[in-house]
């Protein structure tokens, strides 16, 4: 018999073997639903978790360069990076000479102050002395009034843009803008409120509690050691493809600035979104190793339900095999009708499994963080499940298979 | 003594048209440490249109040598020629496929597929015969109408009576056209006037030209038969053609 007919009859030989014991089957499928659903889920929600947390640093930009004293993921005593020279407003501008245009280069400088207006304080609000290449930088803009002018840095002027949160909790529903805002001694206009950004739960930097100041400023009122203050540089690459050269020029760079001997480590980090997503998958990536190895063991265990079912399957059918095999029905034939059998049982499981992950996804979704049903986690359950049907049915099938036509018929 | 007159009939039957040649063969189960030889070297030979029935005593060896002969048991030693081809070399696919086009089996416990209709039944040996679906349907319908059912068609074989069951595993054997049918104690399991109504449907099948061997403790039954062919202890007791 040619193949692709007997895959034909032998399926629709399973079918109705299904048809007429269903509520057997149904039980059957009920341990493959319980698996897909476990595995789904996990897979969704650490996709889930993954997307708030590229949502959280979304600000960071893929295409940013970021050069700090520290790094960001720090790995190892910390004493090595607290060592390091401070990285000067001067090192800033000579990075920008150096690149020649290429790249755009926003130095920033923050600590943390309390502020206040009339008789309204907010405690430990992040003050960044920048400039106007800040929004460059981050995608961030402001929503009413306007961001640092060129002129507000070079003038040193005192103005502010202050984050949403600040603007809500120090002048509620009046407008803040042309109000003045006291940051620890000192007065500041307020020319900007910045685009709300919300939190997750990951924390992360909190951009709403957030106060720009001209960096030339910063360094004239809040600066406590004067010069030596220790500067963040950013540096935009000019496409996101040449980010690896890019990032090789500016290390560089750098080190002929921080005048390194060739045979000197580098004594400042280069930080980038890369860096963060590396050690998100790091840290995340043994957590949902673990959750999918805890989930497959129902699956396995539903798996091993199946193989059961099918060998009882087998055993009960044992008569009819033999009437089967009696009348012309080869090894294969058998060994297709069960496997056909249980993968057809299990993909009625995955797809049912599949629903219960969507509806549990839409609910997380809702709830917690976003998480959504990819194509390619749909696909990944229903070939699992097909996967785990011909797995555990291939050893009753095979048994079916190759027993002997006259025992078979003799079965009772 | 009753080997020589097997060997007669071979020889008496060499030049005609054998569709089957038996040659010493013997078949010997293992049980655990103990052997039970149910055939202990049967030669025998059997024209094509032969109506045959074989008869002896229970445990004589009778449904061995028909399970041999439709090629669902192969034999310890002794050799075996259906239409020309040598069975014992081949493997359990090739007897599958020699069982599905050349050998129709009625059985005494009817061993039909539950659960399925009686169309579905018949069409089997179809489907392991490779023959495409659209073409199924018209030889089902033939087949089964040859043996009576047309109007049962739909039904299940548990809604069925004994000789009707009968009739379909007839109708089953029949549908691929095979060189032989099968028959062990076809009516063993039906009153006498079912199993006479089975009778005159293979005696039809004998006179549209097709070769029936049958088991049967039964004399009446025998009488059917132009041969009879008498086992004991598994050997050929007697063969006489009538
Ligand atoms: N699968 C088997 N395993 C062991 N012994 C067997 C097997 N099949 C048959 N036998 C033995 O072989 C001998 C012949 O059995 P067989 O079924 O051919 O007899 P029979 O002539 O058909 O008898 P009956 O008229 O009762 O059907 C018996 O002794 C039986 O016990
Ligand atoms: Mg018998």
């Amino acid at each position: 018999m040619k193949l692709s007919l007997d895959i034909a009859e032998s399926f629709k030989i399973a079918l109705s073997a299904i048809v007429a014991n269903k509520s057997r089957g149904a039980l059957t499928a009920l341990g493959i639903i319980i698996g897909i659903v476990a595995v789904i889920t996990t897979m969704t929600a650490a996709n889930g978790l993954k997307n708030t947390f590229r949502q959280t640093f979304s600000s960071v930009g893929a295409d940013v360069i970021y050069v700090s004293k520290r790094p960001w993921v720090q790995m190892g005593p910390g004493f090595r990076f607290r060592n390091r020279k401070d990285i000067s407003l001067a090192a800033s501008d000579a990075l920008q000479q150096r690149l020649l245009g290429r790249g755009v280069v926003n130095p920033s400088i923050s600590s943390n102050k309390n502020v206040k207006y009339q008789s309204k304080v907010l405690e430990g609000i992040r003050i960044s002395g920048t400039t106007e290449k800040q929004i460059i930088v981050s995608d961030m803009v402001p929503s009413t009034g306007r961001f640092l002018m060129p002129f507000d840095v070079e003038y040193k002027k005192s103005v502010a843009v202050i984050g949403s949160e600040i603007a809500d909790g120090l002048y509620g529903n009046s407008d803040p803008i042309g109000k003045h805002i006291k940051i620890g001694r000192n007065k500041f206009l307020v020319i900007g409120v910045m685009e709300k950004q919300g939190t997750s739960f990951f924390g992360g930097p909190n951009f709403d509690r957030q106060i720009y100041i001209p960096i030339t400023t910063y360094g004239k009122t809040l600066g406590h050691n004067g010069g030596r203050a220790n500067v963040n540089i950013a540096i935009k690459a000019p496409s996101q493809e040449s980010m690896a050269d890019f990032e090789f020029e500016v290390i560089g760079e750098m080190r002929k600035i921080r005048g390194l001997k060739p045979a000197e480590d580098d004594d400042f980090s280069i930080n980038k979104l890369d860096t963060l997503l590396d050690a998100y998958n790091n840290m995340m990536g043994a957590v949902v190793l673990v959750g999918l190895i805890i989930t497959s063991i129902s699956l396995f265990v539903g798996g091993v339900g199946v193989m059961n079912i099918m060998f009882v399957s087998v055993t009960e059918r044992t008569k009819e095999i033999g009437i089967r095999k009696a009348i012309g029905a080869k090894r294969r034939s058998i060994l297709l009708q069960f496997l056909f059998e249980s993968s057809i049982i299990c993909l009625f499981g995955g797809i049912i499994g599949l629903s219960i992950a969507a509806l549990l996804t839409e609910i997380i979704n809702e709830m917690l963080m976003p998480a959504s049903l990819s194509p390619s986690i749909i696909i990944t359950a229903l070939v699992i499940s097909v996967f785990v049907g011909v797995v555990s049915g291939f050893v009753p099938a095979y048994r079916g298979a190759k027993l002997d036509p006259i025992e078979a018929l003799r079965y009772e | 003594m009753s080997v020589q007159e097997s060997d007669q009939v071979t020889s008496d039957t060499e030049m005609s048209e054998a569709i089957l040649k038996i040659k010493d063969v013997t078949r010997t189960y293992f049980m655990g440490d103990q052997e039970v030889n149910a055939l202990r070297g049967v030669s025998l030979n059997i024209n094509k249109g032969e109506y045959v029935a074989i008869m002896g005593p229970s445990g004589s060896g009778k449904s061995t040598l028909m399970n041999t002969i439709g090629c669902l048991d192969v034999p310890t030693s002794g050799s075996y020629h259906l239409e020309g081809v040598g069975v014992n070399e081949m493997s359990e696919d090739q007897l599958a496929e020699i069982r599905n086009e050349k050998i129709g089996f009625v059985f005494q416990t009817f061993n039909l597929v539950p659960r399925v209709s009686v169309f579905q039944n018949v069409e089997l040996p179809l489907i392991y015969k490779g023959v495409p679906k659209r073409k199924r349907r018209e030889i089902v319908e033939k087949a089964i109408a040859s043996v009576g059912l047309e109007d049962r068609s739909d039904h299940k074989s548990n809604e069925l009576s004994g000789g009707q069951r009968q009739r379909v595993a007839i109708a089953r054997a029949l549908v691929c056209e095979p060189s032989i049918i099968l028959a062990d104690e076809p009516t063993g399991n039906l009153d006498s006037k079912t199993g006479a109504e089975i009778m005159v449907l293979l005696n039809r099948l004998h006179e549209k030209g097709h070769t029936i061997i049958l088991v049967t403790h039964e004399d009446e039954i025998a009488e059917h038969a132009h041969r009879i062919v008498r086992l004991r202890d598994g050997l050929i007791e007697s063969d006489t053609r009538s």
